[in-house]
């Protein structure tokens, strides 16, 4: 009891004394845990799902079998001939879209009459997909017909209804004749039997994946390679859901990143807590000397400091976890778009708000919390009752060791240079990451030197430019040399963290604008409508191509087409292009390869050979370079294909090999063609062709892009992946301006004896006002400085480190000059302002009160 | 005509409601060249009285003419340039800003009226106090004897006519307490200005022109030499 009576006495009352001061303290707290949580959450909900879409109905099989463009029908009849009692189910899988909402959801193709039975058969097992099905008796009779769908409840609809799909560049209408129910609104797929798929997908005599349940005995491995052996060449054999996990391990670098970033706000918080608490025990010094006195013991005074951090923790948690949910809402949205570019199909899940994300915000908010404070709390601890009783109320000037801190900086920045010239451990950019925390570390313990030696030399200066309130403020920092350096530490990592993304993120730009003017040679662009996921690759119907050539003014229709593969258990995007076209189309001067050779030279040699080019983040990732051989498993065989040469590649992060569509068509026959590159006649006027063109392909639901158009289309989704950084940096600064925000009214309380003695001396209120914005006006402009240094080291590492290491992607270093002056400008304005209100409590200081307090 | 008149003056506060009543009905005048010792019990009102002759408070009744003009009269950027002009403050803990040398210290009532080239007249100052030499100084590197000289050089630097001291040997010994003041009755004379300074030493009060008697809130004795 006497414990927490002094809990109360020494930590508690004194905060209620400034409820606004720890309220800011509190909000930043809250601010840090709900950026993480909301990451957190939503990267679980925006990447965990697209697991979800295809896995629906996939239900509890063993093994399944895939290959690069299909599996070839006949693997189901050489299967199902083998001795062993398997279950084997054929789907096709693609998407489909309702026509009159967009909604785009899984399109299932399964063999509805041996599946239907064999699913009534185990109606225990299965995971309860269509087994539960509340399909009347009777639609069994319309099973294989090619008008029936089933669609999950969540879509609304009931038995009977019509419904409009459009599947590739076609829109067919469907019956709905059975719904069955969906355990999640965001797993609900169409589904159909296998031969209406195919026609629909014109997918003749392939199946997307085939699905086994293979008996316990003996066991997986052997199953594996029983029914490996009796299946061709190219048709892998693996355990099921191992895409789903191959697409996970894809997305692991976006979600790492990102998490990181979300880590700056709490970093930034810790700042404030370290701030608050160190205030804290300057504050009280008296009163812990005459506790220690009285006897308290140094455990005590040290709970009591790191206690009422956790405090601080605690209700910083509270008030984040419902902020962090709230603020998951939109970084879900944000970030599923974002992994569909970039990525993969996906659609969000929901967010799940569980008693795990509640330990994770309080673990996160007291974890700082304490962390932060437990240095200044030792302090306290160390307190001898007679000095601290002796001192009175005067400032306690921590003892600060400039010069042993500059020393040791310059060797953490060294160290930081050695890590980032480190290789990626595990594809992950791990000692990029130690290099960028190395920086910051040693940016916060330069920070005192730095601040004493812009002080000293300018306060003079300053005098003379802003008058004696100037040299005031900068003389004031510069003696309360610890928290200052604290509160420039705290915002000029969020002020680096903002230009070194912004940096990063202006780079990436400009090298993608300066690639695109290389690279998208053709005057038209057309695809089939739809959500144009990075995995997801439509056709176009056959003989448009052909049609839209025969449009006068229309030089040449290349034809290209994209299959989702795997390549060393990665997901990758095999292409082709009509390098038949390529006489006729004009060609860009820079080169697009990183070998510096001409596009002139190296397509040809694509012609009619196994010969292929790849992106740099294949080549990244699969250490692979010109002049190597690489093999493909397309169709039912292996293809040994010579990479010639190596190309930029900005549109996504998934590897790509191009080959000729010859070379292509010889493993993969299917003619249907993905995209359509239309060369205009320079003659011709580009939209009298381009209204013919629409008119030619009116029966197809196509979208049809200018060279402009589409190039304009790829900078708006370049700027919504980034989106979410920006937010991100927003709240760090936010944070950190509150910091600032507090401190200062800390700092007009701890100094009111001395705004009061101005008053005596003079000084009229309108300086006192002026003072106090000079001095949040100094620590920003301080901040500012030490940010953009901070922040400029940090762009190299983030630019030739981190992203080379995550994404294998090669940016070239660009300052993005008018970003960056408008944000810190704001972020200057933003501290200045955040000076306003403790400029007015000083103003409103009585000084005859304080003058005479001692 | 004095430079400071106290005319039937009461200073009512209120603290925790209740009325605490610190000056009753006082009358006092104070002319060039005269150094005034107001003594008295802790708590008789000597400060409060100080308060009011420098302009910092107001009476509550009756009025303080500084100069001839009337205290309350004035507004708020008025009475800052009465204590720019006119008025010098002297405290028992010196308040001197440890962050400023010696010379910015006793620089800084000109600085904040906005004068430059100022340090000719600091130099005086401390040749005045007697401590030339020390202007590059910072306040914990002086005794308190010399701390509490800077802080008189910085109560004079703008020439005032009336200068308040509260309780300025307070935190001195009473050997350096009784030079200070000393030093002041000297700079008073010979600078002509108005001195009046608080204190409980009787020893001290005995070297002044006139010492006020206070008692509870009131003039007990005017004593003049
Ligand atoms: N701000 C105030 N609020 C309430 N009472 C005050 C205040 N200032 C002074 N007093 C009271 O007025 C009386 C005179 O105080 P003061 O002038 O400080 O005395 P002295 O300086 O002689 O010790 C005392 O009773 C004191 O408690
Ligand atoms: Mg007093």
């Amino acid at each position: 009891m006497p414990r927490l009576l002094l809990f109360y006495q020494l930590m508690v009352r004194p905060l209620l004394r400034e409820p606004i001061r720890a309220g800011l303290t509190v909000l930043a707290v809250a601010l840090g845990v709900a950026v993480v949580l909301a990451i957190d959450l939503a990267s679980v909900a925006a990447t965990g799902s697209f697991h979800s879409s295809m896995e629906a109905l996939a239900g509890d099989n063993d093994l399944e079998i895939t290959a690069s463009g299909g599996v070839p029908e006949g693997a189901v009849g050489t299967l199902a001939a083998l001795p062993y009692a398997i279950r084997i189910s054929p789907r096709i899988e693609d998407y489909a879209l309702l026509a009159d909402t967009k909604q785009s959801f899984p399109l299932v193709g399964l063999d509805l009459v041996s599946e239907g039975s064999a699913y009534e058969q185990d109606k225990a097992g299965s995971g309860g997909e269509l087994s539960s099905a509340e399909a009347p008796k009777d639609s069994i009779e319309y099973l294989e017909d090619h008008e029936s769908i089933w669609v999950g409840s969540s879509l609304g609809r009931k038995v009977g209804d019509r419904v409009r799909l459009l599947i590739n560049d076609r829109v067919r209408e469907y019956v709905v004749r059975g719904v069955y129910p969906d355990s999640n609104g965001n797993e609900s797929a169409i589904v159909m039997d296998i031969a209406a798929a195919q026609q629909a997908l014109t997918r003749y005599g392939r199946v997307d994946r085939i699905l086994l349940k293979v008996p316990q005995e003996p066991n997986l491995d052997e199953w594996q390679r029983r029914i490996s052996a009796a299946l061709p060449a190219g048709v892998e054999v693996r355990p099921q859901g191992t895409g789903t996990n191959e697409n996970r391990r894809m997305l692991a670098a976006f979600r790492w990143n990102l998490r990181l970033l979300s880590y700056i706000s709490l970093v930034v918080g810790a700042f404030l807590i370290y701030n608050t608490i160190s205030v804290s025990v300057v504050r009280r010094r008296p009163e812990i000397g005459i506790v220690r006195a009285l006897g308290a013991s140094r455990r005590v005074i040290l709970g009591a400091f790191v206690g009422e951090a956790a405090c601080f923790g605690v209700a910083g948690a509270l008030i984040g976890l419902p902020l962090g949910r709230l603020m998951a809402t939109g970084a879900v949205k944000l970030m599923a778009s974002t992994v569909e570019s970039l990525y993969v199909s996906s659609r969000p899940g929901a967010i799940e708000l569980n008693g795990a994300s509640v330990l994770l915000a309080l673990a996160i908010g007291v974890g700082v919390a304490v962390a932060s404070a437990y240095s200044p709390a030792r302090e306290a601890s160390l307190v001898s009752p007679v000095e601290a009783m002796a001192r009175g109320r005067r400032e306690y000037d921590v003892s600060i060791h400039k010069v042993r801190d500059l020393w040791l900086a310059i060797m953490l920045a060294i160290a930081a240079a050695a890590a980032s010239r480190a290789p990626a451990v595990a594809g992950k950019p791990l000692f990029g990451y130690l290099a960028t925390i190395l920086l910051m570390v040693a940016s916060a313990l330069a920070i005192p030197a730095f601040v004493s030696v812009i002080t000293a030399f300018t306060s003079k200066l300053l005098g003379k430019l802003f008058g004696v309130e100037a040299m005031l403020a900068s003389r004031s920092l510069a003696a309360s040399l610890q928290r200052t350096s604290v509160l420039v530490g705290a915002l000029s990592t969020a002020i680096a963290m903002m230009t070194a993304v912004g940096i990063m993120v202006g780079s990436f730009r400009q090298s993608v604008v300066l690639w695109m003017s290389n690279e998208l040679p053709a005057d038209l662009y057309l695809r089939p409508a739809g959500s144009p996921a990075a995995d997801r690759h439509p056709t176009v119907s056959l003989g448009l191509a052909e049609g839209l050539a025969k449009i006068p003014g229309v030089v040449a229709v290349e034809r290209l087409r994209a299959y989702e593969i795997r390549f060393q258990e990665m997901p990758t995007t095999l292409a082709s292009a009509d390098l038949d076209v390529l006489d006729v189309v004009r060609w860009y001067q820079n080169s697009e390869f990183l070998s510096g050779r001409p596009e002139r030279q190296i397509l040809p040699e694509l012609r009619h050979s196994n010969t292929v080019i790849v992106s740099e983040p294949f080549a990244y990732k699969h250490h692979l370079k010109a002049g190597d051989t690489i093999t493909l498993s397309l169709g039912e065989t292996q293809a040994s294909l010579r990479i010639a040469d190596v190309f930029y590649d900005y549109s996504s992060e998934r590897g790509s090999i191009l080959m000729d569509r010859q070379t292509m068509l010889r493993y993969l026959p299917d003619p249907a063609p993905s995209n359509l590159a239309i060369y205009v006649s320079p003659d011709a006027r580009l939209e009298t062709v381009r209204t013919e063109i629409e008119k030619a392909a009116a029966g197809h639901r196509v979208l049809l892009f200018s060279n402009r158009e589409l190039r304009s289309e790829a900078i708006r989704i370049f700027d919504r992946t980034f989106a979410i950084t920006y937010a991100l940096e927003a709240v760090a600064v936010i944070v950190a301006v509150m910091g600032i925000a507090g401190a200062l009214l800390a700092l007009v309380i701890d100094r009111r004896r001395e705004l009061s003695l101005l008053r005596f001396l003079g000084a009229a209120t309108g300086q006192i006002r002026k003072l106090i914005l000079l001095e949040a006006g100094l620590l920003g402009l301080l901040a500012n400085l030490a940010g953009l240094a901070l922040g400029f080291a940090l762009s190299f590492i983030l630019v030739y480190v981190i992203n080379k290491q995550s994404f294998g992607w090669t940016i070239r270093f660009h300052w993005p000059v008018e970003i960056l002056v408008a944000a810190l400008t704001v972020v200057y304005a933003a501290t200045v302002l955040a000076g306003l209100y403790p400029a007015q409590m000083a103003v409103r200081l009585n000084p005859l009160e304080a003058v005479h307090e001692e | 005509m004095p430079i400071l008149a106290l005319q039937d003056v009461s200073k009512d506060y209120l603290s925790d409601g209740q009325r605490v009543q610190a000056l009753h009905g006082l009358s006092l005048n104070v002319e060039r060249g005269e150094m005034v010792a107001l003594v008295g019990r802790s708590g008789c009102g000597k400060s409060t009285l100080l308060n009011l002759a420098g302009a910092m408070d107001f009476p509550t009744t009756g009025s303080v003419l500084l100069d001839g003009v009337s205290t309350s009269s004035l507004k708020d950027e008025e009475l800052t340039r009465l204590r720019r002009e006119k008025v010098g403050f002297i405290f028992q803990s010196f308040q001197l800003l440890h962050t400023l040398t010696v010379f910015e210290n006793v620089e800084l009532p000109l600085l904040l009226a906005g004068k430059t080239n100022v340090r000719e007249a600091a130099c005086e100052r401390l040749a005045w106090v007697e401590l030339e030499g020390l202007g590059e100084r910072y306040p914990h590197q002086l005794s308190g004897g010399q701390m509490q000289r800077a802080a008189i050089a910085r109560a004079l630097i703008h020439s005032p006519i009336i200068v308040l001291a509260d309780e300025p040997t307070g935190n001195l010994d009473t050997t350096t307490g009784n030079v200070i003041l000393e030093l002041l009755l000297r700079l008073t004379h010979e600078k002509n200005i108005a001195t009046v300074v608080a204190t409980h030493s009787l020893e001290a009060a005995a070297l002044a022109d006139t010492v006020v008697r206070l008692r509870d809130g009131r003039i007990e004795e005017i004593t003049r030499r």
